[in-house]
């Protein structure tokens, strides 16, 4: 089961998709994705790792070649997020550059077949125009191609708008 | 309460017009300065519709300020729709109805 789980800046699309796991069997991984350069992201990833507490997720760091990912055993993960794994697959000199795109839908590929439920979390960047700054243009249409081509292949997408989930494909759960 | 959500210009307040009772708009400007988030929403909950626009979907900007502001807008957003009896999204003039139900007019 691979269920794409979309939102805004706090739309409560994390809180949503940890929910969606509660729900699940152990094992339970979470695939972290921030690379952690300052005390904004690691106060972001604190905020995020108190949310998981007690929740029992084994964490797996993967900022970067999601397809050499391999999980211990089968169970449910939590990919947070696709916004964050682009950046750095396009940005980082180790990254995929270019290929940013197809390596991480390839990458999501492999993880789903070594889960029973993969959930992944992405974000919508898309609603505030195209005139960004340097070429952040070459980020939103590797993001959109990364969410709409993961949302083709997904059981379920649910977009999260102000905490309540709205169901775009798929059972709701 | 209503809480009414939606982009910029997307027919949020002429929708309200329609609708009886007290009103507040453009909370999410409340957001950045509160140093109660949940306070705040209580007291915004006590109108009968609250609408807010919906800034959170763009590229994360490169100010923190902004980048404060605007995680702070969208987490009331959250505690609002939370607390209101129901939420309406709109979409280019058009409303969805996100939880519960319009009062009868």
């Amino acid at each position: 089961m691979l269920t794409l789980v979309l939102g805004g800046a706090a739309s409560g699309k994390s809180e949503y998709a940890e929910s969606l796991v509660l729900k699940t069997a152990l094992p339970r991984y979470y695939l972290a994705t921030m690379q952690v350069w300052d005390a904004e992201c690691a106060a972001r990833v604190e905020k995020h790792r108190q949310m998981r507490a007690k929740k029992q997720f084994e964490t797996v760091e993967c900022p970067l070649h999601l397809d050499a990912v391999r999980l211990p055993a089968r169970g449910t993960a939590l990919l947070e997020d696709l916004g964050n794994l682009t950046a750095n697959e396009l940005y980082d000199p180790a990254g995929a550059g270019e290929a940013a795109a197809s390596a991480i839908l390839d990458g999501l590929s492999q993880l789903a077949a070594q889960c029973e439920h993969l959930i992944v979390v992405s974000n919508e960047v898309f609603s505030g125009g195209a005139g960004y700054a340097g070429d952040t243009d070459r980020y939103l249409k590797a993001l959109a191609q990364v969410n709409n081509g993961l949302a083709a292949r997904a059981d379920a997408v649910v977009r999260v708008v102000c905490g309540i989930p709205v169901s775009y494909k798929g059972a709701k759960s | 309460m209503i809480f009414i959500t939606g982009p910029l210009y997307s027919g949020k307040r002429t929708f309200a017009n329609a609708l009886p009772g007290t009103r507040i708009a453009e909370v999410q400007n409340l957001a950045k300065d509160a140093d109660d988030l949940e306070k705040l929403a209580d007291k915004l909950a006590a109108y009968d519709i609250v609408i807010a626009t919906e800034v959170g979907g763009g590229v994360v900007p490169v100010d923190a300020g902004e980048r404060a502001a605007r995680e702070a807008a969208g987490r009331l957003a959250c505690l609002l729709a939370s607390r209101a009896q129901c939420v309406v999204q709109m979409f280019c003039g058009i409303p969805t109805i996100l939880k519960g139900e319009l009062p009868p007019c």
